[in-house]
């Protein structure tokens, strides 16, 4: 079953279409991974999802019901620009946005969540005491109390060092493991690869890419190059059927043109150079982002 | 709408902790009552002497004047009511006209400003045997004082007639000295009107007014509601548009509806405005009570005053919300507060007709403008005539509808105000606003 089903939802502000006739759907129990390049509408649809934002046409279903208006407990959401009522103390905070979504009293689960994410200590202070990543634990906490059955998290690790962003990733986990469906976006391509069971990948407002890391990276078949030789960049100039080569440093990814064939390019490498490692691969999620949303100024064109 | 007291209540609680509200509530009542302490405080160690010329035109009044002067003197310092005497001793002098009478008034001015003399007062010779059609005043004073109140005004204009009546008696006759209290005015009361009693058909009495009825208590419950409602709606502005700035209302939207939010903090608002009602009325008919002057309190006005607060609150921190909403920063917010204080500043500007005229006719409309209704109609209750019983009533119909209509516009400019973002838009674009689907 779907936890999520959006169904040709378009979405305009002003002249400005943010979400042009999408449609998805979201697997209970899944991490869904929301991607793709500033402004390109992952936020607003989440927004919808929430329920923040209504769509201008198209219907939204949660958990097969459509959602006109009304709030649900069953959602927790954590928006991209982070707030929270600064004056206000820790504990008392996160009773008062657990009561609002849930409610009921939240007492017992904030606690415990305060201990999962290391701020027992801080639950008497006030928020504007507290550091960036805390207050973004924070925020976490107050999405997941009480937990919700779908949770919509948009950017959930910009801005927190690598020991609270794995913090956060084990939550995320763990939320799933307990059945919980969860929808993040990323600008991260590292973190969708290893976090999201599905990926979706919106451009301009419209769905570009839809599915699981594999079969995305599979549609794209294995056209990439990895290849480490002597001379680096220079040695790989004019090379048949190679269309554009990326410069890792070390390392080089050479994306074929279709009909190209990797023998031949091996074998014009080795007349030319000393080869250290040669291997043909699948495109990353990165490399495929790049594909779509426009090339980057380290890319180099040849073909 | 468990949801709206979540956030009442945490708004309310916010606010009435909050070290602005608590010192508000502690200033106000210094500041109003301040005088009432400044001015025996002022005055400690008795009044400064004054020294008083009479320049007397008519060459045989001015002892007389002098005489009725000093005895009323003796009689205002005689009041003790602070302790010692609050008049100042005035001591005379009497100045005989000069041929350049002109000079001689500049001169004494002169005086005044140096401070030797406080006021001169001149006497027509024209002033015992007045014409018909004097060319101008038969008698002047000329003072460095003055304002709105002027303590010459009291004393000044009865001294010099009653001396003239004094010299008028002597030169028909009639020695005042042998009369007793020939001269003495007699005390007029103003009462109310006679009613009959509608349960036992027996007719009462009017009671006596006081000035404090008439003026003070209208004047402190108007007054009172107005900064109430003042601080009441008026932090709403900036505190919601700073609460926008730090980016808290997203995640609250996804929990709550933004009509949901916008009333919760509505109700926040109003609950604040009744808690500092609450402990000024209490504090008042204490202190009325502390000075055994409870009867004065207008205790069948204490449900309306109520009624009002809430009504004049909930109309203009619903606009307060939302125009607070649709600002990018609590500076500009500022420019708004002017929409929200007008409601507010046009009654106060006709407190003065009103209080004349309690049931006059611009009394009775203004009183019929809902957003005015709050305070020109408690004014209106307050004082002694009264209104007819239905007034009330009726202008909370209208109150109602005026508050259901502002509810519903600000929803619509909060709706979309709380998640704009950019420049903080003109009265125009929130006017599209209200307007959009």
């Amino acid at each position: 079953m779907s936890a999520v089903e959006i169904d040709q939802v378009t979405k305009s502000f002003d002249t400005v279409t943010a979400v042009d006739r999408l449609s998805l759907s979201v697997p209970e129990g899944s991490v869904y991974g929301f991607i793709g390049p500033n402004g390109s509408g992952k936020s607003t649809t989440m927004r919808m999802i929430a329920n923040i934002f209504y769509p201008d046409s198209g219907t939204i279903r949660v958990f097969g019901q459509e959602r006109s208006g009304t709030r649900s407990g069953q959602i927790g959401y954590l928006p991209e620009e982070r707030g929270l009522y600064r004056k206000m103390r820790v504990r008392p905070l996160l009773e008062f946005y657990g009561e609002l979504r849930g409610g009921r009293k939240v007492g017992a689960e904030v606690d415990a969540w305060l201990d999962r994410l290391g701020l027992s200590n801080r639950a008497s202070d006030k928020v504007e005491t507290l550091s960036k990543g805390m207050s973004q634990k924070v925020q976490f906490i107050a999405c997941v109390v009480p937990e919700p059955q779908l949770l919509i998290l948009d950017e959930p690790f910009t801005g927190l060092d690598p020991v609270s962003a794995d913090s956060i990733r084990g939550a995320i986990l763990e939320m799933r493991k307990r059945g919980c469906t969860i929808i993040l976006s990323t600008h991260d391509m590292g973190v969708a690869e290893s976090l999201c069971d599905s990926i979706l990948m919106i451009f301009r407002g419209k769905k570009v890419l839809d599915g699981t890391l594999d079969a995305i990276q599979s549609s794209y078949g294995s056209d990439t190059i990895r290849v480490e030789v002597e001379g680096g960049l220079a040695s790989l100039e004019n090379l048949p059927g190679i269309e554009r080569i990326k410069d890792l440093g070390q390392v080089q990814e050479l994306r074929m043109a279709g009909g190209c064939d990797p023998q031949r390019v091996l074998q014009t490498l080795v007349s030319r150079t000393r080869v250290i490692t040669f291997s043909v691969v699948k495109p990353s999620l990165h490399d495929i982002f790049v594909r779509i949303a426009g090339p980057q100024p380290e890319e180099m064109a040849v073909a | 709408m468990l949801r709206t007291l979540l956030i009442a209540k945490r708004d309310y609680l916010q606010m009435v902790q909050s070290k602005a509200y608590v010192v508000g509530l502690i200033l106000l009542p210094l500041l109003f009552g301040g005088g009432f302490f400044v001015l025996p405080l002022a005055n400690r160690g008795g009044p400064k002497d004054l020294r008083v010329a009479v320049l007397d035109g008519t060459g045989v009044a001015g002892a007389a004047v002098i005489q009725s002067a000093q005895e009323m003197n003796r009689r205002a310092r005689s009041d003790t009511t602070f302790g010692s005497p609050s008049a100042p001793r005035y001591s005379f002098e009497e100045v005989k006209p000069e041929s350049d009478l002109a000079a001689q008034l500049l001169s004494l001015s002169d005086r005044v400003r140096s401070g030797e003399l406080s006021v001169v007062v001149e006497i027509s010779p024209e002033a015992l045997q007045p014409p018909s059609h004097p060319k101008g005043p038969l008698a002047r004073y000329y003072s460095n004082s003055g304002g709105i109140v002027d303590q010459q005004n009291f004393w000044v204009p009865a001294a010099v007639n009653n001396g003239l009546r004094r010299v008028r008696l002597t030169q028909l006759g009639v020695d005042p000295a042998r009369v007793p209290g020939v001269l003495d005015d007699i005390g007029v009361v103003s009462m109310d009107l006679v009613s009959k009693n509608p349960a036992t058909g027996n007719v009462v009495q009017g009671r006596k007014k006081s000035p404090i009825q008439t003026g003070a208590v209208p004047f402190f419950l108007v007054f009172l509601l107005y900064i109430i409602a003042i601080f009441g709606s008026a932090p709403n502005l900036g505190a919601v548009a700073q609460d926008k700035m730090q980016r808290v209302y997203e995640m609250l939207l996804s929990s709550a509806s933004s009509f949901e939010l916008m009333m919760g903090k509505v109700l926040a608002a109003v609950g604040a405005s009744l808690t500092s009602s609450t402990v000024y009325i209490i504090g008042g008919l204490l202190a009325l009570a502390g000075m055994a002057t409870f009867g004065l309190a207008p205790l069948h006005l204490i449900p309306w005053f109520f009624v009002y607060v809430i009504a004049d609150v909930f109309m203009l921190a619903s606009l307060g919300v939302a125009l607070g909403s649709a600002c990018a920063t609590p500076q500009d917010a500022q420019q708004f507060a002017f929409l929200l204080i007008l409601p507010l500043m046009i009654p106060m500007f006709v407190l003065a007709p009103v209080m004349q005229q309690p049931n006059g006719g611009l009394a009775v409309v203004m009183s019929f403008i809902p957003p005015f209704t709050p305070i020109v109609m408690l004014l209106r209750q307050s004082m002694p005539a009264g209104v007819p019983w239905w007034q009330p009533w009726v202008s909370l119909v209208g109150i109602a509808v005026w508050a259901t209509a502002t509810i519903w516009v600000a929803a619509r400019i909060f709706r979309i105000g709380i998640l704009s973002q950019g420049k903080t838009p003109q009265i125009g674009e929130l006017a599209k606003w209200v307007l959009r689907d």
